[in-house]
């Protein structure tokens, strides 16, 4: 039997799962997400380990290993850290066997990974340079309009005639929007029209990995239905032979990937007799 | 008298440049901007008005005889008078957004912690005016605003009433405030009360009462006839104005850069949502141009979002920047990215003057390479818009124009925010 904890160290949340590991199945006991706004990412992180040992029943000596991904290279009780792209994967995997790539979209990043049935990363793309369409700009451009995130996914549904956007800046986005509220444009023709623009996006990055079949959304935005139906109609209008897909568990798909890779680790270690000491 | 005025509607400030009849300017104003362009333009119109009755109480008065010094008072008790009508205004609202349901249970407690508040920003408002006192901003947005957050959140804590309520009521009340513009009598009323608290507590002028408060009576008994208005600015699709008053904002700047500083070729205009590189030839005319797409990083409100990022006000920045020992190298380029690099150096230690310094050449950086495509730089240099006002900016870009293109004369005028509304005046001007 293996314990593992992942830990997905985002811009915005920081998401905990821990596992059991027993004879190859894979038993998610505990969760926990944290949106860090000004708090010290390091501390919260810390929080977040003993609160899925809490709810666990378990004591922080129980645990076998705790694996950081994300922007948790520096986290000092971890007992190793796993590359984003390859937790992803794996955790886009035990959410649906089917998934054979990914599209993350964080705080600040979008990211599109290809991958074999094991959930080996074959190649990979990202947004950079560039926080439009990202998390933090959806997030600002609801504040603008007062309405708030879980509201977002179906006022884009109910849009009629979406308001064609090009690419905003994500800090000038509250000037647009002001304008767009000025020209009397409903909130839910604004937001069709920006999660358009950003399904555009991203199509083009899954295009560039040669993205086919199923194509699981993790991170925060994968709980944005609006977004979500944006995408698919962005694949069907692109030709695309890929699939999307989401889970209520979306956003946890990098913490669930740490720590079945950190699990993985341990048991190979310990069949080797190199067993690291668990904090 | 007749007059030609330029609106220039920016996105964080509005400007206005009021001239007469041989191209002199009278008066300048500048307000915040809001989602109502209409106010945002009869607002700054207003300012521009009673910037140019000043002026023309000042030649009325002549030098000497301490009328200098009574113009400078006047001009205090004045705004000093403004601020408190425009308070009175904002109270009374908030009063009014007390009868809202919501508060049903609460109103009597409001009413007593709101009346505190007031009563102790009313209590601080001479000393926000008094002579030489350091005022962060001009618009009563930012002076109320700022005043009204601390003293609530004290108040709040004292008596149990919830900080969030009060904001809640301030967020909803300074919105219908800002939206009034005040009527020429109110103006002139305010114009006569400062004038009455400017002569009680003046010694060694030598204007006498009767005398100021005629001539200053005439100045304001004058009509100033808006004879032709030019609107110009990032508004331009909303702009409050009819199409062929509508002038493009490049013009204007490179027009108002070459009536500041006729030997002007390359203008760099730095505003708050975009960035311009000019080039004009001997009359001001533009040759060549090139702006940023909408993007923050190269304009100002680069430096705003980082202000907010380290909660600090956006003027200080600036001057922490000035005491670094050396420019760290910014790697991202986007805004929002730029933010997270400030917290993370910031959070390995790494020193915040230096950092600083490093964003305000981030900012220039992504101006030499707008200026290089709109051809370059030629001397004479001119550098407008609010960054202007920040020194490390001006720095910054000493530097980069002295590596990239020798020595040149470079021009900042201290009402460089103007340039556009200047540009806009002139076109007024030459349009009737």
């Amino acid at each position: 039997m293996t314990l593992s904890i992942g830990i997905d160290v985002g811009s915005g949340v920081i998401k905990t799962a821990l596992f059991r590991e027993e004879e190859g199945n894979s038993e998610w006991l505990a969760r926990y997400d944290a949106r860090i706004r000004q708090r010290d990412a390091y501390q919260l992180v810390e929080e977040s380990i003993d609160e899925v040992t809490r709810q666990a029943g378990l004591k922080r000596g129980d645990i076998h290993y705790i694996a950081t991904t994300g922007e948790g290279e520096n986290v000092k009780s971890a007992t190793g850290h796993f590359y984003s792209m390859t937790t992803h994967a794996r955790g886009a995997l035990y959410l649906n066997p089917e998934a054979r790539a990914v599209l993350d979209i964080g705080a600040l990043n979008g990211r599109a990974i290809n991958m074999d049935e094991r959930g080996k990363v074959l190649n990979y793309r990202m947004t950079s340079q560039c926080a439009s369409g990202s998390g933090q700009f959806l997030e600002n451009i609801a504040r603008y309009l007062g309405i708030s995130q879980d509201e977002i996914g179906e006022l884009s549904q109910q849009s009629t005639n979406p308001e064609p956007v090009s690419s905003i800046c994500a800090v000038l986005a509250e000037t647009d929007v002001i304008n767009m509220v000025s020209r009397s444009i409903p909130p839910s023709d604004i937001l069709r029209g920006i999660h358009e623009s950003m399904a555009d996006r991203l199509a083009k990055l899954l295009k560039a990995i040669g993205a086919q079949g199923v194509v699981m959304m993790t991170g925060g935005l994968a709980l944005d239905t609006g977004l979500v139906k944006a995408m698919q109609d962005s694949l069907a209008k692109h030709k695309m032979a890929a699939t999307i897909a989401s889970h209520p568990d979306s956003l946890f798909a990098g913490a669930i990937g740490a720590a079945l890779w950190g699990g993985f680790r341990y048991e190979k270690l310990k069949e080797r007799g190199l067993l690291p000491k668990a904090s | 008298m007749r007059t030609f005025i330029g609106i220039d509607l920016g996105s964080t400030t509005t400007k206005a440049v009021l001239m007469d009849e041989n191209q002199a300017v009278l008066g300048r104003g500048i307000t915040n901007s809001r989602s109502n362009y209409d106010v945002a333009a009869a607002v700054c119109k207003q300012e521009a008005k009673i910037g140019a009755r000043f002026t023309l109480f000042k030649n009325a008065l002549g030098s000497g005889g301490g009328a200098e010094i009574l113009l400078e008072d006047l001009e205090r008790n004045f705004r000093l008078e403004q601020f408190l009508s425009e308070l009175n205004q904002l109270e009374q609202t908030c009063e009014n957004y007390l009868d809202h349901p919501r508060f049903k249970d609460m109103k009597s407690a409001l009413r007593e912690a709101l009346g505190a508040v007031f009563r102790q920003i009313e209590t601080e408002a001479p000393a926000i005016y008094a002579p030489e006192a350091d005022r962060k901003s001009d618009f009563f947005r930012d002076i109320a605003g700022s005043r009204f957050m601390d003293i609530a959140e004290r108040i709040g804590r004292e008596s149990g009433i919830s900080f969030e309520s009060l904001l809640n009521i301030y967020d909803k009340s300074i919105i219908d405030v800002e939206s009034l513009v005040h009527s020429d009598e109110v103006v002139s009323r305010q114009l006569m009360n400062g004038l009455s608290r400017a002569l009680k507590e003046l010694e060694g002028v030598e204007v006498s009462e009767a005398d100021a408060q005629a001539a200053l009576k005439k100045v304001i008994d004058l009509e100033l006839e808006e004879t032709y208005v030019v609107g110009t600015g990032y508004g331009r699709v909303r702009l409050p104005f009819p199409k062929e008053h509508i002038r493009s904002e490049i013009l204007c700047h490179g027009l108002g850069a070459h009536m500041m500083f006729p030997g002007t070729r390359t203008v760099l205009d730095i505003g708050g949502q975009d960035t311009k590189g000019i080039q004009v030839d001997e009359n001001g005319i533009v040759v060549n141009f090139q702006m940023n797409d909408r993007c923050a990083a190269g304009c100002g409100r680069y430096l705003g979002y980082i202000a907010d990022e380290m909660k600090i006000g956006l003027h200080e920045l600036g001057p922490i920047a000035m005491k670094a020992t050396k420019t760290t190298r910014i790697n991202s380029t986007c805004t929002v990215f730029a933010g997270a690099e400030l917290r993370d150096r910031l959070a390995l230690g790494e020193n915040r003057a230096d950092i600083l310094a490093g964003l305000h050449r981030a900012i220039m950086l992504r101006a030499m390479s707008i200026l290089s495509r709109s051809g370059g730089v030629t001397d004479q240099f001119t550098f407008t818009g609010g960054v202007a006002k920040n020194e490390s900016a001006v720095n910054e870009l000493r530097k980069l124009i002295r590596e990239n293109y020798g020595e040149l004369t470079i021009n900042i005028s201290d009402e460089s925010i103007y340039t556009g509304a200047l540009g806009g005046a002139a076109f007024a001007y030459r349009a009737v």
